[in-house]
C-alpha cells in the first residue's frame, strides 16, 4: 500500500503526457477542424487507408513481379541461365504466372531445355552496339538454335536479317567447335547481326531432346559457349 | 497525437499484411483468371483434326506471320497446337516421322505433363492418347490381350489442355517442310462410336 502512493504521481504525470498535445496555432481553424474529424472518423478511416494499402501495394507487386521475365528458377551456369522448371508441371506459381500472361509456350523437360543470357562472360550487360564471340562447345542435344533478340517488341522498319543459327547450319572448325559473332557490322564466318541499333541484347541457346533438361547441375562453365566482348563501336 | 500515431502504425502494418495476402492471391490466381495463356488461347483450334499454326516459320521471302502470339519464339521451329476438352472423349494425336525432328509435349493450366520427341516412334508412328483417369480405366479394360494397343496413354491432370507440336528446321531449305510436317499431325477426337465400330475391324 505504502508503496502505490509514491508510485501514483508518477503514473499520474505519464497519463498526462499521453494526453494529445495542443494543436499549434498556425494551423489555425481548418486545421482543428481536419484534426477533429480525423480523430472522430479514424477507425474507419484507418480500415480504408489499410484496406487501400493491402489492395494497391499487392496488386502492383504481384503485377510488377510476373512482367517480363522469371523472377526465381533459373539456373546460373557461366554467363548464362537455365531454366529446366519453366515448362515443367511443378513450376513455382510466379513462372506459371508470367507464362499465362505472356502466352506462353516454354520448352517441356522431355523436349528440351532454354538457357538465356543477358550478360557477357565478365558480367557485363550485352549491348547491341558492342560485338561479342559466343563459342566453344554445347552440352549434348540432337539439335540446339542460338538466337538474340532486343528486348520488346522488333521494330517494324528492320529488314529481317538472320536471328539465329541452327547446329546443322553453323560453321565449325575442324575439332567441332563452332564460333559466332555477334556484331552490328557484317563480319567473316558465322555472323549474327545485332538485332537493333543500340540497347541491351539477350542471346538465347535452346537445346532440344537433351539429356541435360533433367540435370541441369551436371553442367559447367565449359559445357556452354563462352560469351567473350571483342569490342565496342562507341 | 501519440494514440493517433500508434493506430496509424497499427493501420499501415495490417495494410502491409494484406498487401502480402493480396499479392499472393493475384499471383495464385492469374494462371488460372489470365485469357492470354496457351489454353485460353488455343480454343479456337479445338474443332480442327490438324494444329492450328501458331508459329509458321519464315520461307523464302514470306516473313513469319504477325499473329503468332509466342513472345520470343525461336525462329527456326515451327509450332502448331491442339486444344482438347476431354469432356468431348480421349484426343489422339498421330504423327509419322519424317526427316525433321518432331516433339509433341501435352500442356495444361498448370505447365507441361508429357512430352516426347519422334526418337520413341514405334515405325515411323507416334500415337498419343490424352485421356481422363476413367477413360484409362475404361481403355484398359477394352484392351485385347492378344493384340495390346501400341498407343502412348497418359493421363491428364485437367479435362481442357493442349498438345504442342515442334517441328526443327536445322537449314533454311528445310523450312517449308518444317511448317508442313506440323499440319501433317492429326488432331482427333476418339468418340465412343468410332471406338465401339474400329474395335472388331481391328481384329
Amino acid at each position: 500500500m505504502s508503496l502505490a502512493i509514491p508510485g501514483s504521481p508518477g503514473r499520474r504525470s505519464a497519463a498526462g503526457d499521453d494526453r494529445p498535445a495542443p494543436l499549434p496555432r498556425s494551423l489555425g481553424r481548418t486545421g482543428r477542424l481536419v484534426a477533429r474529424v480525423w480523430r472522430k472518423s479514424s477507425v474507419a478511416g484507418l480500415a480504408v487507408y489499410a484496406l487501400a494499402l493491402g489492395g494497391v501495394l499487392g496488386l502492383a507487386s504481384a503485377d510488377w513481379a510476373t512482367r517480363g521475365g522469371y523472377p526465381f528458377g533459373g539456373v546460373k551456369v557461366g554467363a548464362w541461365t537455365a531454366w529446366p522448371r519453366a515448362g515443367a508441371a511443378n513450376a513455382d506459381p510466379y513462372t506459371r504466372a508470367v507464362n499465362a500472361r505472356r502466352g506462353e509456350i516454354p520448352l517441356a523437360v522431355g523436349e528440351g531445355l532454354l538457357l538465356t543470357a543477358a550478360v557477357d562472360d565478365q558480367g557485363q550487360a550485352l549491348d547491341a552496339t558492342c560485338s561479342y564471340r559466343i563459342g566453344g562447345g554445347t552440352p549434348p542435344a540432337r539439335a540446339w538454335t542460338l538466337t538474340v533478340a532486343g528486348r520488346g517488341a522488333r521494330e517494324p522498319g528492320r529488314p529481317a536479317v538472320r536471328e539465329g543459327f541452327t547446329s546443322t547450319e553453323v560453321l565449325r572448325s575442324a575439332d567441332g567447335r563452332f564460333s559466332v559473332v555477334l556484331a552490328p557490322e557484317v563480319q567473316p564466318g558465322n555472323w549474327l547481326p545485332s538485332p537493333r541499333d543500340s540497347g541491351p541484347v539477350r542471346v538465347a541457346l535452346r537445346l532440344y531432346d537433351t539429356p541435360v533438361a533433367a540435370s541441369v547441375g551436371s553442367l559447367d562453365r565449359e559445357s556452354v559457349p563462352a560469351i567473350t566482348r571483342l569490342g565496342c563501336a562507341s | 497525437m501519440r494514440l493517433v500515431n500508434l493506430r496509424f502504425v497499427y493501420a499501415t502494418l495490417i495494410g502491409l499484411v494484406l498487401a502480402g495476402i493480396v499479392h499472393i492471391a493475384a499471383v495464385l490466381a492469374i494462371p488460372r483468371l489470365s485469357e492470354t495463356d496457351a489454353v485460353s488461347r488455343a480454343r479456337t483450334s479445338e474443332n480442327l483434326d490438324h494444329p492450328q499454326p501458331i508459329y509458321t516459320v519464315a520461307t523464302g521471302d514470306e516473313p513469319s506471320p504477325p499473329e503468332a502470339w509466342l513472345p520470343i519464339p525461336d525462329p527456326a521451329v515451327a509450332v502448331g497446337v491442339c486444344a482438347y476438352d476431354l469432356a468431348d472423349g480421349p484426343m489422339r494425336v498421330s504423327a509419322r516421322t519424317g526427316p525433321l525432328s518432331l516433339s509433341l509435349a501435352a500442356h495444361a493450366r498448370r505447365g507441361a505433363f508429357y512430352a516426347v520427341t519422334d526418337q520413341a516412334a514405334v515405325r515411323g508412328a507416334l500415337d498419343l492418347v490424352i485421356l481422363t483417369r476413367a477413360q484409362y480405366d475404361e481403355a484398359l479394360a477394352d484392351d485385347d490381350e492378344n493384340d495390346p494397343s501400341r498407343d502412348v496413354r497418359i493421363v491428364a491432370p485437367d479435362n481442357r489442355g493442349v498438345v504442342v507440336v515442334r517441328v526443327i528446321a536445322g537449314l533454311p531449305s528445310q523450312r517449308p517442310g518444317a511448317n508442313a510436317a506440323v499440319q501433317a499431325v492429326s488432331c482427333t477426337t476418339d468418340m465412343p462410336a468410332d471406338d465401339s465400330a474400329g474395335k472388331p475391324a481391328a481384329r
